[in-house]
């Protein structure tokens, strides 16, 4: 008989009501706005781009130092540098545009009313194709409170759900006694999808000087070094809610991918990698495939959660 | 003038590659110069440009770390092929780069920032303290007209004078002082304890060769910030440009992280923190709010 030409294998991934081509995202904050990456990677073959987060107004962010490496990581306190909203709009929007991946913009507010309006402004712009709610930026007071109570995210969400036509993704802290807590009012605020995790709060201390190294004292912790918690908080989320879930924190390679897809991500962000080797998106597509195919599968939703426990 | 899509450069020549070690050799007391093989990279890369490297051993350190371009190293046929790079030994990933051995990998991308500005000078004063002394090698030889840099010739008569003055803690730290002179570069030196050249500071050297004889003369900087803020004083007041090479500790090197930020003036009797690595690492020194 003769072999059924065999379909390549595809990568699609739907997010509520957002669909990708893959699963290879990049995390808001360590991607700059894409044009700085335009000649190190390819752009349109990211599953999708997430500028750093922007703000209502803007900010000049936090005194140096900003990042501090840790073993197998680093901490950061960049505090949401960024020229705000309407400048995002008119100077990054229209080079982001024109990018074949889907653009989703990252927004923080430092209240529910600031969160609707920012939603409600990017409702319709070109070349938007959903929103990231960071309510989980330790840098900035407002945007945690936001992120570790349930109560409010599901105000935050529905807000912004109402507000727009745009997907809406919920992005949550780790920084949490009870995640399911926060991805269940997430997903009781109408989330597309929930993006975990952001940085986990740390420090670094100079002792000979007593100082704290870090310009802000603290800092969020990203890398390698979190892979462990992120997975766990994927694990749990899972479990909790049926919203699809991006999962994010120290990932750098495809076995890293892999890892997060059988524990219940449908897709993933790489953050920090991008600091320390550029091209990592590029290797992960280009590996992703035969990865799926050691696991006889031929598409990502076929190993969504399928951890054994 | 604060928007950072207006950055004045961003890696648009960069490559990311994994390069092989060539050799790796003391200067100096713990001053190594690396050499290794990129091509892409040595055809591209500007006098006050640097590249990211990373060494290829797991995780810690994580993040690759900016240096500067020493010089281009070119094949028998004079094109460019290789990169030295001149550090110092300050901590992890230096003290680990000095045990790297030829044939040894890491992962380099390149060439980034913006490079010196190249105007026409009678007298290009080079002013270095600690490693600083890195970026002009190649930013003398490229005013000499004795190697291309980029593709392009710099098309302007040489400078009449170059002279590089130069500061350590104490002369067994003084490195690549022969390849300046080689070069038939001037060199006056100051070391803290007196050990080699003027006793005192290179500030000392600075204000000696602007004394009466600034006009006509363009001063380029790099070293601690201590030393580089008092350099851009000592120009304004004798009314000299200025250009300084930040050493601000980097994260990604490529604009993404926002992390590597200098308060820049705006020009408005304002200041912006700007990411040296795209806007910079050279800046005009009256820009820079120390
Ligand atoms: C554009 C540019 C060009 C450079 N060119 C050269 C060159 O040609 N040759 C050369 O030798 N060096 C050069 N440097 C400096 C070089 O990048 C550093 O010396 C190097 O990163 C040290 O790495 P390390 O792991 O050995 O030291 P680390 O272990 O990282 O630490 C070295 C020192 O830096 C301090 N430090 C660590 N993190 C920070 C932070 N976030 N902010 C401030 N200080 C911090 C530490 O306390 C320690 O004292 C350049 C820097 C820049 C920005
Ligand atoms: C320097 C830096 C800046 C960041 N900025 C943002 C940001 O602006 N908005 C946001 O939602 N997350 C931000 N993050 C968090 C990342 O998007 C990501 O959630 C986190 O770093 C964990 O993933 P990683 O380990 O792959 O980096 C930032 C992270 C870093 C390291
Ligand atoms: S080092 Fe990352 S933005 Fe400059």
């Amino acid at each position: 008989m003769p072999e059924e030409p065999t379909d390549p294998c595809s990568l699609e991934v739907q997010l509520g009501r957002l669909r990708l081509a893959n699963p290879v995202l990049v995390g808001s904050g360590t991607f700059g706005y894409a044009r700085e990456m335009e000649h190190l990677v390819d752009l349109g073959r990211l599953g999708g781009i997430l500028p750093k987060t922007v703000t209502a107004e803007p900010r000049i962010g936090n005194a140096p130092w900003r990042t501090i490496e840790t073993p197998a990581g680093m901490l950061n306190s960049i505090g949401l540098d960024n020229d705000g909203i309407e400048a995002f709009i008119q100077h990054h929007l229209p080079y982001l545009s024109r990018l074949a991946a889907p653009v989703i913009v990252s927004i923080a507010g430092r209240s529910r009313d600031e969160f609707v309006a920012m939603a409600a402004r990017l409702d319709g712009l070109e070349g938007v194709a959903a929103i990231e709610l960071n309510i989980s930026c330790p840098n900035v007071s407002g945007g945690v409170d936001l992120g570790t109570d349930p109560r409010m995210c599901e105000k935050v969400v529905a807000g912004c759900r109402a507000a727009c036509s745009l997907p809406v993704i919920a992005k949550l802290t780790p920084n949490v006694t009870d995640i399911q807590e926060i991805a269940r009012a997430a997903t009781t605020g109408g989330a597309d999808a929930i993006s975990a995790i952001n940085t986990c709060l740390g420090m670094a201390v100079d002792w000979r000087k007593a100082r704290p190294l870090l310009g802000n004292t603290l800092g969020g912790l990203s890398g390698p070094a979190i892979k462990p918690i992120a997975l766990r908080i994927v694990y749990q989320i899972a479990a909790a809610v049926d919203t699809p879930i991006i999962g994010i924190g120290g990932i750098a390679n495809v076995d890293d991918v892999m890892e997060f897809l059988v524990t219940g991500a449908t897709a993933v962000q790489i953050g920090t990698a991008n600091f320390y080797n550029p091209t990592a998106t590029m290797t992960v597509l280009d590996q992703l495939p035969e990865a799926l195919s050691q696991l006889g599968a031929s598409s990502i939703p076929a190993i969504v959660g399928t951890l054994k426990t | 003038m604060t928007n950072p899509l207006h950055a004045a450069y961003y890696a648009d020549s960069a490559v990311q590659q994994r390069v092989c070690v060539v050799e790796n050799v003391p200067l100096a007391r713990d001053t190594f110069r690396i050499r290794f093989h990129c091509p892409q990279i040595a055809k591209r890369i500007l006098p006050g440009q640097f590249v990211m490297m990373r060494l290829n051993a797991g995780d810690d350190p994580l993040l690759a770390r900016p240096l500067a371009l020493y010089d281009t190293v070119l094949d028998g046929d004079q094109q460019p092929v290789g990169l030295d790079i001149v550090y110092l030994v300050v901590g992890k990933m230096t003290g680990r780069l000095a045990k790297l051995s030829a044939g040894s990998d890491m992962e380099v991308w390149g060439p980034l920032g913006n490079g010196f500005a190249t105007p026409p000078t009678d007298h290009l004063l080079m002013v270095a303290g600690g490693i600083g002394q890195t970026p002009f090698l190649a930013l003398a030889r490229q005013y000499l007209g004795q190697r291309v840099y980029g593709g392009s010739p710099l098309r302007l008569t040489p400078p009449e004078r170059v002279t590089l003055c130069y500061g350590a803690r104490s002369g067994v730290y003084l490195a690549g002082v022969e390849d300046f002179e080689a070069l038939g570069v001037r060199v006056r030196l100051s070391t803290d304890d007196g050990t080699c050249g003027h006793r005192g500071l290179v500030t000392d050297l600075l204000r000696r060769e602007l004394d009466g004889a600034g006009e006509g003369t363009h001063v380029v900087c790099c070293g601690p910030e201590p030393m580089m803020e008092a350099v851009s004083q000592i120009t304004a007041v004798a009314q000299v440009p200025c250009q300084v090479s930040l050493e601000t500790p980097m994260a990604c090197g490529i604009g993404i992280c926002f992390s590597c930020v200098a308060k820049v003036r705006d020009g408005q009797g304002g200041w912006d923190y700007q990411r040296t690595c795209v806007e910079g690492p050279v800046f005009a020194a009256e820009r820079i709010e120390w």
